[in-house]
């Protein structure tokens, strides 16, 4: 752990706030440290803090470095650490609600992961369903005109090969029937998150 | 046994996405193996996107949990049959979406607020299952054995499980307690009784990268390398899967591999379900969609009815 900084900020409260507002914050104060999780972790190298120091680091009240970490973005949701957890804390849904957090609340830039979500539910909320060719296109191109042509061209065997095989769709995308109501039930669906969230 | 399975044969299946695109050969391999060991599979109608491992950051936690509210209230207006998936993502969210909205009265109401919107609601009490659970507890591998006319002698399969089929479910009371998390047998029993032989494959449950291998491929590739090789090495015609993500990013990635680390790999990787249309003496092409898979599998082909 790094040594305390004087000119560090600690949010004390952070730890709590954690346990109140984060999905399975409350099961947080079971952790005993084992680095189970860590251990499993099939891309924790690639982790600023494997899980296990992330938790740490939440009840030292190390806001700032545990909210813009890049730890919860690069969770593939193997689920590996849930299982394996011997206190039975929930590491992926916490991980996957604090990353939540960390662009409701700022603390994220734009990473391959908000893009991607991004692009995401842009299908799921237009047709209800999720087009693999336009939200692959959406994301290529989020990154800018240049970087999408990269990815493109970089990526166009695959994308032969798929189409040859019938596994890329073409033409409309594919979409409920019921378009008018899902995009209403959405909609209201964000409307009562706002409200509950500001109450 | 499963916990509350209703115990029928008729189940209300939800195809998923990745059905209409990437993983095709999934849905048609299911399709029709489904009534050849029993399983009456009626289709949930105008069904919508589970929301995957990325709505809950897409679109915010209520509306990605209507998603699956949405699913539900469907699938309620269709009876009480369990609910049935093939597909891992699916599988997770709405098996998981379901329990949730069932035990947190505050989530339920939430949820019922928006499907009203157009007049729909969910207050059952419905089971949502995997297909593989399905298959091991309701039809058990005996039933596969008994519909095999061509047995796949000879084939050596590698079965690659992956994660979300049975993390974090498959022990649990309501994920029907169908296998362990750390070795699970389903897959290797599904292909000996295939009439083909599963070979000792101890990456099974490794992660392919999942949607970080589809955003981010350079952060996982080394992730697909260790399977591919684990697989080569135990000396393995095909790999085998029950899961759409996994069979993609593991097939369509061999070639990055290949350039990055200078190997030369090009392993098929097929759905369990086509391993059963093949040994079920069925069609190549309508039943167990073999031309779908960009790596074809010469051995696998030679043996299926054409
Ligand atoms: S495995 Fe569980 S108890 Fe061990 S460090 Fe990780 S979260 Fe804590
Ligand atoms: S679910 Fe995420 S944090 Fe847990 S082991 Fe898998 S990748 Fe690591």
């Amino acid at each position: 752990m790094t040594a305390p900084d004087a000119a560090r900020k600690y949010d004390l409260g952070f730890a709590r706030w954690v346990r109140d507002n984060v999905d399975g914050g409350d099961k947080l104060s079971m952790c005993m440290q084992c680095g189970v999780c860590s251990g499993s972790c099939p891309i924790g190298t690639q982790m600023d803090y494997g899980p296990r120091k992330l938790f740490m680091m939440i009840r030292a009240g190390m806001k700032e470095e545990v909210m813009t970490s890049n730890t919860m973005w690069s969770c593939t949701s193997c689920y590996r650490c849930v299982v394996r957890c011997p206190r039975g804390v929930p590491v992926t849904y916490i991980l996957q609600d604090l990353a939540a957090k960390s662009v409701e609340l700022g603390y994220a830039n734009p990473n391959d992961n908000t893009r991607f979500s991004k692009s995401f539910w842009w299908s799921a909320k237009t047709w209800g369903r999720t087009d693999e060719r336009l939200v692959t296109a959406r994301y290529y191109f989020s990154f800018g005109l240049k970087e999408g042509m990269r990815r493109s061209l970089d990526n166009l065997k695959i994308a032969y090969c798929m189409i040859k095989a019938g596994r890329m769709h073409l033409g409309m995308p594919h979409k409920v029937k019921d378009k008018k109501g899902l995009q209403a039930i959405l909609k209201k669906a964000a409307e009562i998150e706002q409200r509950e969230s500001g109450s | 046994m499963a916990a509350k399975g209703k115990a029928g044969t008729k189940f209300t299946f939800y195809p998923g996405c990745s059905s209409q695109g990437s993983s095709l050969h999934l849905d048609e391999s299911i399709r029709a193996v489904a009534p050849e060991i029993g399983l009456e599979l009626e289709e949930l109608d105008d069904w919508n996107c589970c929301g995957a491992s990325v709505g809950r950051i897409g679109g915010g936690q209520l509306p990605n949990m209507t998603l699956t509210g949405r699913n539900l209230a469907k699938a309620q207006g269709q009876g009480k049959q369990d609910v049935v998936t093939a597909c891992a993502a699916c599988y997770l969210n709405t098996h998981g979406g379901n329990e949730k909205i069932k035990k947190d009265v505050k989530l339920r109401a939430g949820v019922n607020e928006a499907l009203a919107e157009a007049d729909l609601s969910y207050d059952d009490d419905l089971q949502v299952r995997h297909m593989c659970e399905v298959i091991v507890n309701d039809i058990g591998v005996d039933k596969i054995k008994s519909r095999v006319k061509n047995p796949l002698k000879g084939l050596k399969v590698a079965g690659y499980v992956g994660c979300q089929t049975v993390r974090p479910f498959a022990g649990t009371d309501d994920g029907g307690k169908y296998d362990t998390y750390e070795d699970p047998n389903f897959l290797d029993d599904f292909a000996e009784a295939c009439g083909a032989e599963a070979v000792e494959f101890d990456v099974k449950t490794n992660c392919c990268g999942g949607s970080v291998a589809v955003m981010s491929p350079e952060r996982t590739l080394h992730l697909i390398k260790r399977i591919v090789e684990a697989a080569v090495e135990a000396g393995a015609d095909v790999i085998s899967t029950p899961c759409p993500l996994c069979q993609t990013n593991v097939e369509m990635y061999q070639d990055a591999i290949n350039k990055k680390y200078g190997t030369n790999h090009q392993i098929p990787v097929v759905f369990y379900s086509q391993l059963m249309a093949v040994a079920f003496g069925m069609d190549a092409k309508k039943d167990a969609a073999l031309h779908r898979n960009t790596i074809r599998s010469e051995k696998l082909e030679a043996m299926a009815k054409k």
